[in-house]
């Protein structure tokens, strides 16, 4: 796939620039925020995609990933750990956990498997909440104040987003990646050619999980304080979901740009109508889901190439673009 | 905490909350039942069921009963409207695009109520809330009885109407197997559309029907929305007297968990069900593992 590697370059310019900002400005704390909190949602909405985008399982139970990383993260360091340390160990835990979730559920076709998922994220909530010795119950942990400084938050973010898109796009290219694609478009034609699907998707599932995890880590170390109503609310879960089908569901780089999109409007909107973001993003999923299921990675593909036959809204898989990654 | 008076007065709260569980899954079964369609968006419908009691009772002082049958029709054209608009275009792509299309109809109206109602809890008190009959010794609140002969009383209704009207039988031969429907002249584009109708408008009058029992907020619905799907998993997806059978399932076992845990971890008990019975139940659930196209 030549196109592909020759978006690697740009890649590597635009990240290196990003890199700069926190050296340029670094007394610009709003940017740096801004920074920060748009790359934890690309990390995330690539990770999402792994198995959502590229093997069609969509989840509505991310949270429970995020919330156990913030809060592996966070007994840790009160444990005395470095923040450093407490990242991958919150990707394993969270990784560990999606085996408990994914093994009953991953097995349950396309849709029966998003419902399953969507009481994950609530069922652990409401445990973290009971589970009070702990976790501290309703009253949340506070953490350690001594924290490194925004740029060095700005900075690992960076990296986190930049390791789950490298990880991605070798994925997508890989032979694991093409399994993915493949049992999406025919579970049992895949399993007759001899993919290992049972396999695949709770890979998919276990490394997805591992990034969210970490996120949640950072995001908790970032914060100094976790509470169950916000690493592991709803709303969490499916941001991700939106973020993926903004940009292009299945595609490396639709997260991406959906990741983008999601924050700018979420970070106007909250500021202004602070009930009004999730009105917003209901109708953006509507709207995408009527006119362009492949996002506005395929919006942008099709006002490239007018020529090309334009297929009916929804009429195959989302993320049949994939094909082409901008 | 075991005694045998404890025992049945906990099982006659539970066959009461089965009434109310049973109605309140009826419309998701029915528009599963009917286009394989899971409607995310019934959360939403119930809560806007629920306030639309509130309104009705501040304006005109309509009793919640009264205000859950003024609810089917404004419900039921409301079902059929999103459905000609929204659900009919995505009815024949991916199960997927159809059940991401409901969850952002569920958002838009779960926040245009924040938008008209705010974010606080409301409750309905009416003159006979905090009453209670007294039955062989066994207290029971009066609205949950009232809640419960209602829910059977419509729900034996609907049962007629599906066994001795047209509609009734053209939309139960549209679930056994629409092409069949077709090639008998059934028109499935309007038993799609008429089931949808009924699916919200049973959404809408249970919304009433919970106004009796618990206060509401515009996030209120969720947690009834995993119970319902739990409901109709466990009744067998398409069976509508299997409802009835998955509620009770249901309403039991949340009633007698408490004996053994915290009352708090209550609604986690509903989706350990929806997930047991997802993965083990064969009955059920093998029709729609052969059904998936």
């Amino acid at each position: 796939m030549p196109r592909a590697r020759i978006a690697v370059v740009p890649a590597l310019v635009v990240g290196v620039m990003l890199a700069l900002v926190p050296v340029l400005a670094p007394r610009n704390i709003t940017l740096i925020n801004l920074g920060f909190l748009t790359f934890l949602f690309v990390a995330q909405g690539v990770a999402w995609n792994i198995l959502g985008g590229y093997a069609g399982y969509v989840s509505f139970g991310y949270a429970a990933f995020f919330g156990l990383g913030a809060y592996t993260t966070a007994l840790l360091w009160l444990g005395g750990w470095p923040p450093v340390l407490t990242y991958p160990v919150a990707g394993v835990i969270a990784a560990a956990f999606s085996l408990v979730v994914g093994v009953p559920t991953l097995r349950l076709v396309g849709p029966y498997f998003s419902i399953a998922t969507i009481g994950v994220g609530e069922a652990m909530r409401i445990l973290m909440l009971n589970l009070d010795r702990v976790t501290g119950g309703a009253s949340g942990l506070n953490l350690p104040t001594s924290v490194p400084s925004k740029s060095w938050f700005y900075l690992v973010a960076l990296l986190f987003a930049a390791a789950a898109i490298a990880a991605a796009a070798v994925i997508r290219r890989s032979q694991f990646g093409l399994g993915l694609l493949a049992l999406r478009m025919d579970l049992e034609a895949a399993e007759g050619l001899g993919v290992p699907t049972a396999l695949f998707k709770n890979l998919a599932h276990i490394v997805s999980a591992f990034i969210v995890g970490a996120c949640g880590g950072l995001y908790a170390t970032y914060l100094q304080y976790v509470h169950p109503d916000t690493v592991f609310s709803f709303t969490q879960s499916i941001s991700l979901v939106l973020i993926a089908l903004i940009g292009g569901i299945g595609t490396v780089w639709g997260p991406v740009v959906g990741a983008v999109v999601f924050y700018a409007v979420q970070d106007y909107l909250q500021t202004r109508y602070p009930t009004f973001h999730l009105l917003v993003y209901g109708a953006l999923l509507i709207v995408i889901l009527l006119f362009e299921p492949n996002g506005l990675v395929g919006l942008a593909a099709r006002l490239r190439r007018p020529r090309t036959p334009v297929t009916p809204a929804g009429a195959r898989p989302a993320g049949a673009g994939a094909e082409r990654p901008a | 905490m075991f005694s045998a008076q404890n025992l049945i007065s906990i099982g006659i709260a539970a066959l009461l909350t089965a009434g109310l569980y049973a109605i309140m899954s009826y419309g998701l079964a029915i528009i599963y039942g009917v286009m394989k369609v899971i409607n995310l968006s019934h959360a939403g419908f119930l809560m806007l069921g629920a306030f639309m009691t509130l309104v009705y009772f501040q304006w005109w002082h309509l009793d919640p009963v009264a205000g859950a049958f003024v609810n089917l029709p404004v419900f039921f054209v409301a079902g059929w409207v999103v459905y000609r608009i929204l659900v009919r275009r995505v009815a024949t792509a991916l199960p997927i695009a159809s059940l991401l299309l409901l969850f952002g109809l569920w958002l838009v109206i779960q926040n245009l109520a924040v938008a008209i109602w705010g974010g606080e809890d409301q409750s309905i008190i009416t003159s006979y809330t905090y009453k209670a009959l007294t039955l062989f010794g066994f207290r029971i609140p009066v609205t949950r009885l009232i809640v419960f002969a209602v829910a059977l009383a419509v729900l034996s209704i609907l049962h007629f109407a599906l066994g001795h009207t047209f509609i009734g039988k053209a939309l139960r031969a549209t679930v056994q197997d629409p092409t069949a429907g077709l090639l008998v002249g059934i028109d499935t584009e309007q038993i799609s559309a008429m089931a949808f109708g009924l699916g919200t408008a049973f959404a809408g009058f249970a919304g009433s029907l919970l106004t009796l029992l618990f206060s509401f907020n515009p996030d209120f619905g969720g947690s009834f929305q995993l119970k319902s799907f739990t409901i109709i998993v466990l009744g067998g997806l398409e069976n509508l007297a299997g409802v009835t059978v998955g509620a009770a399932v249901l309403a039991f076992t949340e009633s007698y968990a408490v004996l053994f845990m915290r009352a708090s971890l209550q609604n986690v008990i509903a989706y350990a069900l929806l997930v047991v019975a997802l993965v083990v139940m064969p009955g059920g659930i093998g029709q729609f593992l052969q059904r998936r196209s």
